[in-house]
């Protein structure tokens, strides 16, 4: 009973609280709705820690159909998410009070706002597949507003756009987990799979026919390709601190998608040598060269750092299908790393646009001159995002390649490893210059018009926050990584 | 015999009566007599759903005073009980939900008709769904085409009198057959009482007699069945029929009358041929593959249509499907998810005709697409309502959709040869769904803040606002609560025995 | 396997005939009165093969005149009673049918079912 409330508490917390700002009246004052979501923000953050450190077993609240539980199970891998997930979405949630003001339909964002962080804690606690499949949807559904935001043509074609992949990923997942459901032997998350041996004899071709439907869907959200489509479209037309979060922390549900699938349903055992791991180590290096290129060519400030989302969580999944314990260790720091780096540099982005109306890379020549505090933390973000020590980004990449020679998988091997760091090299010819030409501005830069416009302390802090995590994270990384690195052992 | 044995055959008998009152009636008095009725026949149906299910046995209820053989009976268990609740419930919302178009599309002195055609539809409904008889199934099969028929062209348009004359043309087609292969049951068994004939066919089979005649017999009794309730390809009146009618019939049409067709089938499957028989015989094959294709072939129509209403009714024609392929399986496991299906086919459909119409309403009444354009902030209860209804019709966890599909997937995934087109076909649908109901919610969401049309708030209309959050209601407890449900489907099927 | 069976219920073969002639015309007739009548001889055709089952050679209605009450005396009377109540609805359905087609006859000039439709379509409603 204790664990349930503890369980519940995060999860229907905000929810409400979302629940009752949808419903409430405008307020006289904004302020109001700010620092209620503030509260409830950070109350929830409380609860989130208090439920990772205080539970440990999985509780069952109902039954949807016999043999259909749906329960929440706490374990290390959701409990690392759930941790991350609290991490950039508190921030960013302050960052919005400031990013917002002024503007219209406050109180939708902020309700939504709150409604999906709820719903994102269900979905990292969620103890077996159907609860997991459940939330999954929810989390769609409910973060649309977000990118309908603005409610411009734009907006609601890129909506569109993110409702149609989404749907159609989450039911080709349906269609495995209808599969896998029938084979499983037990209907909690299990270390090294749940699958029943003697059910299993005789049907691999079509278990792994529904793996591969399963990830396919699960990889709709985390933007791999062929179904990245959705992602540059979506990500930017939201506000930025929505965008920050769709790109740091949505895309992740789609990861712990993943690995609750590879990991806690079939087992590493069951797909290593499979044609489905070699699939998918061939459409994640794809995606990890594609993204950056894409990016690369792109324009717009935040159209550039969504196709870097796109390339950079497929460097995670690389990790993932490497099966290999260090693949899988780098895997969940660059889960970690990347969720705060993208965040960060989404509301640097936002702050920028919000100071000054610059969208386009072309336009930010000598933005360091006027943003100084914004602009150190983006060139932060940017190193450790290509992976230039002592920044986070190499640790999880280092990783990432010891892994790829770990794991021994011919050809992969060596070309994992080349288009790792071709990729770092393009996300390096993506960001730097911005960086670069926003602090050197050249000699024809009129030093005249410039002025300070960094902006207040909701835009700066979290920003700098994020950074700071950013940054520190690669220099003390002990406890973390030898944390995961068991955490990964467990699983192989 | 308790005195809460007499339910099924009172409400029959009530409902006749008060529609035969209603024709001396003013249509303000038929109307509460309506209501009445309904309400009556629903708190009856309920007590005895609950005494069915503390006694745990059907009973059987002999009318007039001949025995087994000769006699007529009615038979109730506690899935009859409690599909006559459901329908009850359905109609009254409804009724409620569409009662203002009621009074904008029907001309004053023919209202009282339409409660009329209402309380004989709910008289025959619960007739098909209490009937121990095939004959007296019969017969009220045409009572109910009747009605039907007239709950259509009771709003006076070309369009509707085209469509009731097609679904009429249609249904006397389904009916012939039905009374054709009644008449050779007949004609091989010696009896017309269901139970009788359950036996004699069992007989039949276990000596290996006529079996081409006894199963060409069954094959046109379901094909007449099939063809009344709609299974594509004999869809072709139902757009029409569901699109241009008045939004009540609409609703009542599409979640009612073809499932009290798809009801009887049922029963005819597990009590007059057998469900074993039924399961190794090569009809449900055909079944399956029609479900199938209906499920494909009506989701492609509703994505080429322009026209919400039709586009609804098009749904209809692909959840049809679903239920067919669910009898189709010939397991248990799929019954159950056919009759859940009906359940929260029956409660979403109804939901979405009477929330279009709300959204039409404030679109100076038109139904294109383009019109609709931002309606739901014009007339916000119904977009959410709408919403609602589109989201448990694609399946999305928390509402009912989401677990007659879970139930579908279950009862295909064990089977042996039909597991793979049936999942397949299912996940297609699934997404041709998601494809035309996502577009149409994020069409009636699109902002387009036009000046010309006038906006409904809830408090302009408070009884249509509940009714829709009834509607809503009710999808999300069959979604939530669908272990109960299941296991009484369970126990209902078990007293079918 | 059918010729004997064929021959001696030769009465059924011809009802399920007929059947069969009524039910197409149904479905397949564009002219609505013509529609009405295949209607009508599907119907009839059911009662046929109803009156075919029921009768016996050699027996009479069971209305008991002269005291004779041994049941080998009459035929079932059963199939004669779903015959009548079999009309009764067939006369009902016949009449609504043939009032719709009134309605559209009086608004579209034309029995032709497509003919109306396309109608309809050009009235745009």
């Amino acid at each position: 009973m204790r664990e349930a409330v503890t369980i519940l508490l995060p999860v229907v917390l905000p929810a409400l609280a979302g629940i009752l700002l949808l419903a409430a009246k405008e307020p006289e004052r904004k302020g109001v709705i700010t620092w209620y979501t503030g509260a409830v923000l950070v109350a929830t953050a409380v609860l989130v820690a208090v439920c990772v450190v205080s539970v440990n077993v999985p509780v069952t609240f109902f039954y949807l159909l016999d043999q259909v539980p749906v329960c929440f199970a706490p374990d290390h891998m959701g409990k690392v998410f759930a941790l991350v997930v609290t991490l950039v979405w508190v921030p960013a949630g302050f960052f919005s009070f400031s990013y917002l003001k002024g503007g219209k339909k406050q109180k939708r964002f902020y309700g939504f706002y709150l409604i999906v962080y709820g719903i994102l804690n269900a979905l990292n606690f969620a103890g077996n597949l159907v609860t997991f499949y459940v939330f999954y949807e929810l989390m769609t559904l409910l973060s649309m507003p977000l990118v309908l935001h603005e409610q411009t043509r734009e907006a609601v074609m890129a909506g569109l756009k993110y409702l149609f992949y989404s749907f159609c990923g989450a039911y080709m997942a349906l269609f495995g987990l209808y599969v896998v459901w029938h084979h499983s032997g037990t209907f909690v998350f299990t270390e090294r799979g749940t699958l029943d041996p003697s059910l299993v004899s005789g049907n691999e071709g079509i278990l792994l026919l529904a793996a591969c439907f399963l990830l396919l869907g699960f990889s709709v959200k985390a933007g791999m390709f062929p179904m990245h489509g959705w992602l540059p479209v979506a990500h930017p037309v939201a506000p930025a601190p929505a965008s920050a979060v769709l790109s740091g922390l949505i895309v992740k549900g789609g990861v712990l998608g993943m690995i609750r699938v590879i990991f806690y349903t079939f087992g590493a055992d069951f797909l290593r040598g499979s044609w489905v791991q070699t699939l998918f180590l061939t459409l994640a290096l794809i995606t990890v060269f594609m993204g950056s290129m894409l990016a690369y060519l792109e324009k717009g400030l935040k159209k550039r750092l969504a196709y870097s989302t796109v390339s950079q969580v497929s460097y995670i999944l690389f990790g993932l299908f490497l099966l290999a314990p260090a693949g899988l260790t780098g895997s969940l720091l660059h889960v970690i790393f990347h969720a705060c780096i993208k965040s960060c540099l989404f509301l640097c982005a936002g702050a920028v646009i919000r100071q000054t109306g610059k969208q386009c890379v072309d336009e930010l020549t000598g933005i360091g001159k006027e943003m100084p505090v914004t602009m150190w933390c983006f060139a932060i973000c940017s190193l450790a995002l290509i992976g230039i020590p002592p920044a986070s980004g190499f640790i999880s990449k280092w990783y990432l390649c010891v892994g790829a020679f770990d794991a021994g998988i011919p050809v992969v091997s060596w070309l994992g490893p080349v288009v790792l760091l071709v990729s770092a090299l393009l996300t390096a010819g993506y960001l730097l210059p911005i960086v670069i030409r926003g602090f050197f501005p050249g000699q024809d830069y009129d030093y005249a018009v410039c002025k300070r416009r960094e902006g207040s302390a909701f835009l700066v802090v979290p920003v700098v926050l994020l950074a700071a995590i950013a940054l520190v994270g690669g220099m003390v990384t002990g406890g973390l990584t030898g944390y995961l690195s068991d955490l990964a052992g467990q699983l192989l | 015999m308790s005195f809460v044995q007499n339910v099924p055959f009172f409400s029959i008998i009530l409902s006749m009566f008060s529609g035969i009152v209603s024709s001396m009636l003013p249509a303000k008095a038929a109307r509460w007599v309506n209501t009445c009725l309904i309400v009556a026949v629903g708190l009856m149906s309920g007590i005895l759903l609950v005494y069915l299910t503390n006694t745990g046995e059907p009973f059987v209820y002999w009318m007039g005073h001949f025995p087994a053989p000769w006699g007529n009976e009615i038979r109730a268990g506690v899935l009859e009980a409690g599909m006559a609740l459901f329908f009850c419930l359905i109609m009254f919302l409804s009724m409620i939900g569409g009662r203002r178009q009621l009074a904008d599309e029907v001309a004053e002195n023919r209202q009282n008709l339409y409660y009329i055609l209402v309380d004989l539809l709910l008289s025959s409904l619960l007739a098909l769904v209490y009937t121990n008889d095939l004959f007296t199934a019969y017969v009220f099969v045409e009572i109910n085409t009747i009605a039907a028929c007239g709950l259509i062209m009771i709003r006076q348009i070309g369009r509707t009198f085209e469509a009731a004359l097609r679904y009429m043309i249609m249904s006397l087609l389904g009916s012939g057959l039905f009374l054709i292969s009644l008449c050779m049951l007949y004609d091989l068994t010696g009896h017309l009482l269901m139970s009788n004939i359950k036996e004699s066919v069992a007989l039949l089979v276990a000596q290996q007699e006529y079996t081409v005649p006894l199963m060409t017999t069954i094959g046109l009794l379901c094909a007449g069945l099939a063809i009344k309730s709609a299974l594509f390809p004999f869809h072709s009146w139902l757009p029409d029929a569901y699109g241009y009618s008045t939004v009540s019939s609409a609703a009542m049409l599409s979640s009612l009358v073809s499932k009290g067709y798809i009801f009887l089938l049922i029963k005819i499957f597990y009590r007059v041929i057998g469900f074993e028989i039924i399961a190794q015989s090569k009809i449900i094959n055909v079944l399956f593959i029609f479900g199938l294709l209906g499920m494909i072939f009506g989701s492609m129509s509703a994505i080429q249509e322009n026209d919400i209403r039709r586009m609804i009714a098009f749904s209809s024609v692909a959840q049809i499907g679903y239920i067919y392929m669910g009898f189709g399986l010939g397991t248990e496991a799929g019954m159950t998810a056919s009759i859940f299906h009906i359940f929260s086919h029956a409660a979403t459909k109804s939901l979405l005709f009477v929330a279009a119409v709300g959204l039409t309403d404030v679109s100076k009444g038109r139904r294109e697409f383009i019109e609709l354009t931002g309606s739901a902030y014009r007339n916000k209860m119904a977009g959410i309502a709408f919403t609602v209804g589109c989201l448990s019709m694609v399946g999305v966890p928390m509402f009912s959709g989401f677990v007659s599909k879970l139930l579908f997937a279950e009862a295909s995934i064990g089977h042996a040869h039909k597991m793979l087109p049936a999942v397949l076909v299912l996940a297609l649908s699934t997404i041709l769904n998601a494809i035309y109901f996502m577009k149409t919610v994020i069409r009636i969401y699109v902002p387009d803040y036009r000046s010309d049309c006038k906006t409904i708030t809830v408090k302009n209309q408070k009884v249509y606002a509940l009714t829709l959050l009834c509607f809503m209601v009710l999808n999300v407890a069959l979604g939530m609560l669908s272990k109960p449900i299941e296991n009484w489907i369970h126990s209902g099927l078990a007293m079918f025995g | 396997m059918f010729g004997p069976n064929l021959f001696t219920n030769y009465g059924e073969a011809v009802s399920v005939i007929l059947f069969v002639i009524g039910f197409s015309n149904l479905l397949m007739q564009k002219n609505l009165i013509k529609k009405i009548i295949g209607l009508n001889i599907m119907d009839t055709a059911v009662y046929l093969f109803l009156a075919e089952k029921g009768y016996i050679r050699d027996r009479v209605a069971p209305i008991v005149v002269d005291g004779v009450q041994e049941v080998e005396a009459y035929i079932n009377p059963v199939p004669s009673g779903l015959v009548l109540t079999g009309i009764v609805v067939s006369v009902s359905v016949t009449a609504i049918m043939l009032s719709l087609t009134i309605r559209l006859y009086r608004r579209y000039h034309t029995l032709d079912l497509d003919e109306i439709s396309m109608l309809l379509k050009k009235e745009g409603r």
